[in-house]
């Protein structure tokens, strides 16, 4: 049990990818079999998770559940996990997401579904590993790796234009995360001229005596070569999350990623992907720059409510569902990337929360959209019409999951919106005013949809013949709703393990922007003492 | 070195003889063991430190590190161009006893190449290296490309050989020294004829390692040739010149390395920049992977412009992860050549995933680490010479590395988009692949991950195959 417990992040981590790579020495064996392994794997790997909720300390800030070894060690680069309130949550979104995603996933794959599930299980390692990694190098290698089973999943088993959605996707990500391995290489050289060590650790090792990267003061404007400076190094990051978010102008990728991808590609792109954007902000571009993040908020606070309003509006005249949930998307992570500039504890907190709700409701919309696919094959909102007769459990989780996405209270959405609007109106409050009416707008395109494909006269004979939904779709459903409402009515356990965390946070960025400001280059030191 | 001369010689004769498939193997099987007992020896001249020297009438050749690690690269990537060659042979109906004999002749060329201390002993070895395969780039005679690619290598190789003839006489005319050590003693800084003879000797590398602008005879001739001869020419001829150029650069021009190094650069920008966007339109795989080594060209001179241990180590570093990556991808191309037919268009892999799954798999594994995908060594390899570059201060050649790199993932993704994302054309190609092609492929792929995650010490038992560690050591010897 000490030993589950000391390794307990890498086995979370590398779980799925372990057993995909033992089922790879067995092919031969039934693809039925293939995805209850598969589907047996992310289940353990998510009660393992919840070992992982249960054992967090609230009341301590910092990493918990840490673990450390070398990898590289004349280049700084080390294998080091760890966990805070943030990650915690995040990790057991996508442990969650992933079960169920394979489960209602299990009578759609037609071709190779054997590689399917390996896919899967990759994806899930990948993205597990850049939520645990506290090393700049492994976070950049999980980051990037993650791309591969992405780019496989959409160009194999998606739509008829998922080459171009696979391509796409994968050259707007890494057009930015290259400018971020950059930035990374001079984080790194800014290290060490300041501390003479060679480091990729975000923070101190366990047991080690150098200090991580985030002890590192990164000149602001004009006290360096502008490679070492905070604007741009915090662009560069930016940059490379943004375009995962997606800000608007860089979303351009999302709605051909999602409409081409299967189902269950689009539940986790959707939820558990996007939020490795938002997530990268708050773990590394705000600690490491903060004198930079306050200088962009103003243009960041802009273009989150750009998303918000241009998202809304967009996804109010779409007559593909699953674009419309699409943009729906740009326009939520819009409310985080808000949540997250507002640089209060409240809109922290909502911002994080939110990206939970936001991956728990529109994974399960998502995944509603494709059991309705498998049954008509076809999106269009104008083939559907008074569905409510013949799949009315249908309707009625499909109205619950609208709502939340929506943010009535008593579900999920409403905690995580009311805590950005409150954190957004303490630093600008002009900001949340348009804001609030992106909230009216959701509600304008999802209710407008689900009248135009719920109610009505139910006149076309094929859906007059849908089947409502069986008992895998249903268990699927009610699991996701769980932690929906859960969270809408009683969502102090995830707030309280997230306190912590964010005014740690807090508290580093003001002390870095204070050592940043009173930080003199050494060659204005030397200028000032070579004057007489 | 010695040995494989004198058998080369031998091999001829016999493949006079007689041009029989069985003994076609038996040659090669033979010019195997000799490239095996190369690489021992070269290791253990690693491992010892030694550093021999070799001094003879002004001649002069040393076989330290520096040149172990690159005699043991360059024999193990002809060890496994030979198995990979066997099948081949028969397949293009091509089985002549004097591929193996020229295969080893080259090789024993670029051992002098790396171990060259002075001017002459380097053109020695340059020009053995590069005659043989001047043949074997038109060994298949009976088509016209292949024929047009051995006049055009011919022709440009020449020119190339007496440009950095005409440098290296004028680096002797200034510094009155042909030996590396004197030459660095005796050059007078700033002299304008020192200057052009040393730019002279680089533009002469620089032909051999096809950088741009010396770049144009590579796409044409690297798909004339045929795919294993294609695959040495990429690989082995690169690292050996590279290390070369490398040697000379530290140990002749070391007082003149800042202006050494602007060439570099621009060396490196131009490659870069043109290799990777004239890669993106091409349907030829032999070209694509031509103008592809010309980008990966790039990347190593950006290394080599760094200019600093680190950027040296990056540079072997990625040497080692260029060897093993292109030669996994070329593997594959020659295990679906059938009957008298290569395989070459981007179309012929269409649905490859569907009728060989596992040579579909390791091809995308090879483009993936291509393109720099982070768990493979070409990610590896691109970090430390970023890394270096960043350090010395190169932002902007970084910033162009790192688009080249982006630009690169889309032409070579688009490898496993035709294999796995379409359906299967007519193209008739090769069922199985024989003993050969699976080792040299089992080898790469397993080098291409495990160097990709532990470069630089593996745990356990692997724990030996320290790459960046030699790479780092030798590089030391050089300052």
């Amino acid at each position: 049990m000490d030993w589950l417990d000391a390794h307990l992040l890498t086995i979370v981590t590398f779980l799925p990818l372990a057993t995909g790579l033992a089922l790879l020495a067995a092919p031969r064996l039934p693809a039925a079999l293939w995805q209850a392994i598969g589907l047996a794997s992310t289940a353990i790997a998510f009660l393992l998770s919840l070992r992982l909720f249960a054992g967090f300390d609230p009341a301590r800030s910092g990493y918990q559940f840490v673990e450390y070894a070398s990898w590289l060690p004349g280049y700084g680069i080390h294998y080091f996990v760890g966990i805070d309130g943030m990650s915690l949550l995040l990790v057991l979104l996508t442990t969650f997401l992933q079960p169920l995603v394979l489960l209602a996933a299990w009578r759609d794959v037609e071709r190779s579904p054997r590689s399917f599930v390996f896919m899967n299980l990759f994806l899930e390692t990948g993205m597990l590993g850049a939520f645990v990694s506290l090393n700049l190098f492994q976070f950049y290698v999980f980051w990037e790796v993650m791309l591969v089973p992405m780019y496989f999943i959409i160009g194999i088993w998606g739509g008829p234009r998922r080459v171009y959605a696979a391509v796409k996707l994968i050259q707007f990500t890494m057009f930015g995360s290259l400018f971020m391995l950059v930035a990374i290489l001079s984080l790194y050289l800014l290290h060490a001229d300041q501390f003479g060590t060679q480091t990729f650790d975000l923070v101190r090792a366990p047991a080690g005596a150098t200090p991580g990267l985030l002890d590192t003061i990164v000149p602001l404007a004009g006290q360096a070569a502008w490679w070492k400076t905070q604007p741009w190094l915090f662009a560069a990051f930016g940059l490379a999350f943004g375009i995962k978010v997606p800000i608007v102008p860089f979303h351009t990728w999302l709605p051909d990623a999602h409409v081409e991808a299967p189902t269950a590609g689009s539940v986790i792109l959707a939820g558990v992907l996007l939020k490795m954007g938002t997530y990268g902000f708050v773990r590394f571009a705000l600690p490491l720059f903060p004198v930079a993040a306050s200088e962009f908020a103003p243009l960041v606070f802009g273009l989150a409510l750009a998303g918000i309003l241009y998202g809304a509006l967009v996804a109010m005249v779409q007559q593909d569902v699953k674009k419309l949930v699409a943009y729906s998307s740009v326009a939520h992570l819009g409310f985080v990337m808000l949540g997250i500039f507002a640089l209060n504890a409240e809109g922290l907190e909502g911002g994080i929360l939110q990206m939970v709700n936001h991956g728990l409701s529109t994974g399960a919309l998502f995944m509603l959209v494709g059991m309705l696919y498998q049954r008509r094959h076809t999106r269009e909102i104008a083939a559907f019409g008074g569905l409510a007769r013949p799949m009315p459990v249908y309707a009625a989780l499909f109205g619950v999951v609208a709502m939340s996405s929506i943010g009535l209270p008593a579900l999920n959405g409403f905690v995580g919106e009311f805590l950005i609007l409150a954190g957004t109106f303490l630093a600008r409050p002009w900001v949340a005013v348009p804001a609030t009416f992106g909230v009216v707008l959701s509600a304008v395109y999802l209710l407008w949809m689900y009248r135009r494909v719920f109610f009505g006269p139910c006149d076309d004979p094929e859906n007059r013949s849908l089947v409502d939904l069986d008992l895998r779709e249903k268990a699927v459903l009610v699991a996701i709703l769980i932690p929906i409402v859960w969270i809408g009515v009683y969502p102090n356990p995830f707030l309280t393990r997230l306190e912590a965390s964010v005014g740690d946070l807090l508290h580093q960025m003001e002390l870095k922007r204070d050592a940043a400001e009173h930080w003199t280059a050494p060659s204005q030191v030397a200028a000032a003492e070579a004057r007489p | 070195m010695l040995g494989e001369v004198l058998l080369s010689r031998r091999r001829t004769f016999l493949g006079q003889l007689v041009s029989d498939a069985w003994i076609g193997s038996l040659l090669a099987l033979t010019a195997v063991v000799f490239l095996g007992l190369a690489i021992y020896a070269a290791g253990a001249v690693y491992w010892s430190g030694a550093a021999l020297s070799f001094q003879s009438g002004g001649a002069a050749a040393r076989l330290d590190r520096f040149s172990a690690f690159f005699a043991a690269l360059v024999a193990v990537s002809s060890f496994l161009i030979c198995w990979l060659s066997i099948a081949y042979l028969v397949e293009l109906r091509i089985n002549h006893g004097e591929y193996y004999a020229l295969v080893l002749l080259s090789t024993a060329g670029m051992m002098l190449l790396v171990e060259a201390a002075d001017l002459l002993v380097l053109f020695l070895g340059l020009e053995l290296m590069s005659i043989p395969i001047y043949v074997l780039a038109g060994f298949d005679r009976r088509k016209l490309r292949s024929n047009e690619s051995a006049l055009k290598y011919f022709l440009v190789g020449s020119f190339a050989s007496a440009v950095l003839l005409y440098g290296m006489a004028l680096v002797y005319g200034v510094s009155g020294h042909i030996d590396y050590a004197g030459i660095r003693a005796a050059f007078p800084p700033g002299n304008p004829i020192g200057l052009i003879g040393m730019g002279l000797v680089v533009v002469g590398f620089a032909f051999k390692v096809s950088s741009v602008p010396f770049h144009q005879w590579t796409p044409d001739v690297y798909e004339g040739a045929p795919t294993s001869v294609t695959a040495f020419m990429a690989i082995t001829v690169k690292v050996a010149a590279f290390a070369a150029l490398l040697r000379i650069s530290l140990a002749a021009f070391g007082s003149l390395i800042g202006d050494l190094s602007t060439l570099y650069w621009a060396l490196a920008l131009a490659s870069v920049v043109v290799g990777n966007v004239m890669a993106v339109i091409q349907t030829n795989l032999k070209r694509l992977l031509a103008y592809s080594s010309i980008a990966h060209a790039g990347y190593v001179l950006i290394g080599m412009a760094a200019a600093t241990p680190e950027g040296y180590t990056a540079v072997l570093f990625y040497l080692v992860a260029y060897v093993f990556m292109n030669l996994g991808a070329f593997a594959v191309l020659v295990s679906l050549a059938n009957r008298g037919r290569d395989c070459e268009d981007l179309q012929d892999l269409a649905g490859l995933a569907r009728t060989r799954p596992g040579l579909a798999a390791l091809l995308s594994l090879f483009m993936l680490s291509l393109a720099g995908i982070p768990g493979t060594v070409g990610f590896v390899g691109k970090f430390l010479v970023f890394k270096a570059a960043v350090a010395s201060g190169l932002i902007g050649l970084t910033l162009v590395g790192v688009l080249g790199s982006l630009v690169s993932v889309y032409y070579y993704l688009r490898v496993p988009v035709v294999m796995y994302m379409s359906e299967p054309g007519e193209a008739s190609l090769r069922q199985e692949s024989s003993t050969g092609e699976l080792l040299v492929l089992a080898v790469c792929a397993a080098l291409v991950l495990l160097l990709g995650l532990f470069p630089s010490r593996a745990p356990g038992f692997l724990s030996s195959i320290a790459a960046l560690e030699w790479a780092r050591q030798s590089v030391a010897l050089l300052f």
